[in-house]
C-alpha cells in the first residue's frame, strides 16, 4: 500500500473524526447538564443538513456558505431550546425529582416525528448542496474543500464550546449545575433557562454537525440514525460526561472507519466502528480512560 | 391470584373465538398486535425487570427471521425446525452480547446495544449475496392459503406463553434474583445472588423468545428485509412498553395491542401516519406524564377488584 495514499485516507478519517466528535460533545454535554440522553440527536444533525441544502440553494447561493453554516446551526438550536422548553421541561417534577422514563419517550417519540415529517416534507428523496469550497492542498496531500471547511469549522466550533464552559460565567454557571443541582439552586441560577440553553447549545453542535458535513454525505430523513449511533458508540470508547474522551473517541473512529474502508471493504464502512467498539469492550472493559464503574 | 389467573383464562379463551366475528384484516392487524406482545413482553423482563436497557431486541427478532428463512430455503428442513434453529441462534447471539456487555450499565449499554443493532442491519443490508439485502427475501410461508386464522391462532398461543412463561419466572427464585440485579446489583452480588450468570441468562432468554417470535413472523409474512432492523422498530417496541406500564405483566400486552391497532387505524392517513402517531405518544406524554399505565392505575384505584387489566397490574410486584 501507498503510504501517501494512506496518509490521504487517514487525513479523510480525522476530518470526518472532528464532525464526530461534535455529535459526542453535544450528547455528553446535554447528558451532564440535563441528566437525560437525547436520543433525537441524529434528528436534530439532520435538521442542520436539511436547514444548510435549503440556504444554499433557495435563497444564499454556493457563495454565502459561510453564513449558510451559522444560520442553520443557531436555528437548530433555537429548535432545540423550544423542544425543551414545550416537551421535556416536566421530566423534571421538583429541583431533583424526575421521571426517568419520560425523557426516553419523549426524545424517541420525537425520532419518530421528524424522520417522519421530514419524509413527508421533502420525500426520501437525497439532497447535497453544490460542493462550495475550492479544494485545498496540505503538505503532499490534497484535500477535497468542503471536507476542509468541516474540519476547520468543527474544530473552531470544539474551541468556541470548551472556551465557554471554561472560562466565562455561563460556563461557570454549567458546570455547577451539572455538579450539583441542589447547590446550584442555592447560589441563584436559574435551574430552568440553564437546562434550556443546554439543550439547545447541545443539539446546536448536532445541527451545526450536519450542515458541515451536507456537501460530504447527503441529506436524507434517516440520515440521523448512523449519526446518532456514531456519536454513541463513541462515548461508550471515551466515557460519558468526559470531552477529552469524546473528541480523542471521535477522532478514533473516524481514522478507524477511514482505514477499514481502505484496507478491508468500503461497504462495511459504519462496522467498523462498532468492531472497533467490541474490541475496547474485550480488551479494555473499563473504556479508554479507565472509570472503575461504569455506571450512568 | 386465582382471580387473575381465571379471569386471564376467560380473556384468551375470548381471543382465541375472535376470528369467528372479524374479517380477515382485523384479524391480520390483531395477528401483528400479539407478535409485538411477544416482544413487548420479552423486552419488559430485559429492561424492564433485570434493569438490562436493551436497544437491540428488534434485530434479535430479525436474526431468528433470517436464520430460519435462509435454512429452510437452502437446506430444505421442516419449517419449524427453521423456527427452532432461529430461536437458537438469537438465544446464543443474545449470550454473546449479553457476555461482552457484562459491564456496562444503564445508559452504556444502551448506546453499546444500539451500536450492535445499526450495525447488523447494516451488514445483513451489504451481504445481499446472501440475504437479497434491502430487496427482501421471499420466505416460504408456514400454512397454505391467504387466511391469517390459522397463524392467529398459532400467535395467541405464542404470546400467551410468553405471558405465562413470564409469571412463571417472576414468581421463581429467578425472578427475585434478576429484580434485585436491577435494584443494585453491588447488594446483589453481596447476597450470593451469580450476576454474571443471571444478566446473561436474561439477554439469552429475551433473545430467544424474540427470535422465535421473528421467525414465525417472517414465515407468516413471506418477504424479509432489513427495515425491520431499522431503529423506528425499537422505538415502538419501547414505547409500547413504556406506555403500558414498565415492570407490570399486563402492560406490554395492553400497550402493544393498543399502539398497533392505533397505529394501523392511522393507515388511512398514509404518509403522514406515523407523525400523528408520534403527535399523539408525544401529547400524551406532555398532558398526563404518568401515561397510559398512569391512566389505567388511576381507573384501577376507581374500580375497587373489578377488571383484568386492573387486578393484573396490581398483582405484578
Amino acid at each position: 500500500m501507498d503510504s501517501t495514499l494512506l496518509a490521504q485516507y487517514a487525513l479523510a478519517g480525522l476530518v470526518i473524526g472532528a464532525i464526530y466528535c461534535l455529535m459526542a460533545v453535544g450528547i455528553t454535554f446535554i447528558y451532564s447538564v440535563v441528566r437525560m440522553i437525547n436520543w433525537a440527536m441524529g434528528e436534530f444533525y439532520m435538521i442542520g443538513g436539511y436547514v444548510q441544502y435549503l440556504l444554499i440553494e433557495s435563497w444564499l447561493g454556493p457563495q454565502h456558505w459561510y453564513l449558510a453554516l451559522p444560520l442553520a446551526a443557531c436555528s437548530v438550536a433555537l429548535l432545540g431550546m423550544g423542544v425543551q422548553r414545550v416537551l421535556l421541561r416536566p421530566m423534571f417534577t421538583g429541583t431533583l425529582e424526575r421521571l426517568d422514563e419520560y425523557a426516553t419517550i419523549v426524545t424517541i417519540a420525537l425520532t419518530v416525528l421528524l424522520r417522519n415529517l421530514a419524509i413527508v416534507i421533502f420525500g426520501p428523496y437525497q439532497f447535497s448542496p453544490p460542493d462550495y469550497a475550492n479544494p485545498v492542498q496540505l503538505g503532499p496531500l490534497p484535500l477535497n474543500g468542503s471536507r476542509f471547511v468541516a474540519f476547520v469549522g468543527a474544530v473552531v466550533l470544539l474551541a468556541l464550546f470548551a472556551f465557554v464552559i471554561r472560562r466565562t460565567w455561563f460556563g461557570l454557571a454549567l458546570r455547577a449545575v451539572a455538579q450539583n443541582r441542589l447547590g446550584a439552586v442555592a447560589a441563584g441560577i436559574n435551574l430552568g433557562r440553564i437546562d434550556m440553553l443546554a439543550f439547545g447549545i447541545g443539539v446546536g453542535l448536532a445541527g451545526a454537525a450536519g450542515a458541515l458535513l451536507a456537501p460530504v454525505f447527503l441529506v436524507f430523513p434517516q440520515s440521523g440514525a448512523l449519526s446518532t449511533v456514531k456519536g454513541f458508540e463513541i462515548i461508550v470508547i471515551g466515557g460519558l460526561g468526559s470531552l477529552p474522551g469524546a473528541i480523542a473517541g471521535g477522532l478514533l473512529l473516524g481514522l478507524v472507519e477511514s482505514l477499514g474502508s481502505v484496507l478491508l471493504s468500503p461497504s462495511f464502512r459504519d462496522v467498523y466502528g462498532f468492531g472497533a467498539l467490541l474490541l475496547i469492550l474485550v480488551l479494555r472493559p473499563t473504556g479508554l480512560w479507565g472509570e472503575r464503574a461504569r455506571e450512568a | 391470584m386465582k382471580r387473575s389467573a381465571a379471569a386471564a383464562g376467560t380473556g384468551l379463551v375470548a381471543a382465541a373465538l375472535l376470528p369467528l366475528v372479524l374479517g380477515p384484516y382485523h384479524v391480520h392487524v390483531l395477528t401483528v398486535a400479539l407478535y409485538y406482545v411477544v416482544l413487548a413482553s420479552s423486552w419488559n423482563l430485559l429492561a424492564g425487570y433485570t434493569g438490562l436497557f436493551s436497544l437491540a431486541h428488534h434485530v434479535f427478532a430479525g436474526i431468528g427471521a433470517y436464520t430460519s428463512a435462509l435454512l429452510v430455503i437452502h437446506t430444505g428442513v421442516p419449517i419449524p425446525a427453521g423456527v427452532a434453529a432461529g430461536a437458537a441462534v438469537a438465544c446464543a447471539a443474545g449470550f454473546a452480547l449479553g457476555s461482552v456487555t457484562l459491564r456496562l450499565r444503564m445508559l452504556y449499554l444502551a448506546l453499546a446495544t444500539w451500536a450492535f443493532a445499526e450495525s447488523t442491519r447494516v451488514a445483513v443490508s451489504m451481504e445481499y449475496g446472501i440475504t437479497r439485502g434491502d430487496l427482501g427475501l421471499a420466505v416460504p410461508t408456514l400454512f397454505r392459503g391467504p387466511s391469517p386464522t390459522p397463524y392467529y391462532e398459532l400467535f395467541l398461543a405464542c404470546a400467551a406463553a410468553a405471558v405465562a412463561g413470564m409469571v412463571w419466572l417472576l414468581r421463581s427464585p429467578i425472578g427475585y434474583r434478576i429484580r434485585a440485579i436491577r435494584d443494585d446489583e453491588g447488594a446483589a452480588r453481596a447476597a450470593g445472588i451469580n450476576t454474571v450468570r443471571w444478566k446473561r441468562f436474561a439477554f439469552a432468554a429475551a433473545s430467544g423468545a424474540a427470535g422465535a417470535a421473528g421467525a414465525l413472523y417472517g414465515h407468516y409474512i413471506g418477504l424479509l428485509s432489513p427495515v425491520s432492523m431499522q431503529f423506528d422498530e425499537m422505538a415502538l417496541i419501547i414505547i409500547m412498553v413504556i406506555l403500558g406500564g414498565q415492570r407490570t405483566i399486563a402492560g406490554p400486552v395492553i400497550g402493544a395491542v393498543s399502539v398497533e391497532v392505533v397505529s394501523e387505524g392511522l393507515r388511512a392517513y398514509g404518509q403522514i401516519r406515523m407523525v400523528i402517531f408520534a403527535l399523539l405518544v408525544l401529547g400524551l406524554m406532555r398532558l398526563y406524564p404518568p401515561g397510559l399505565v398512569g391512566l389505567l392505575r388511576a381507573a384501577a384505584a376507581r374500580l375497587p377488584r373489578g377488571g383484568v387489566a386492573a387486578s393484573a397490574t396490581n398483582s405484578a410486584p
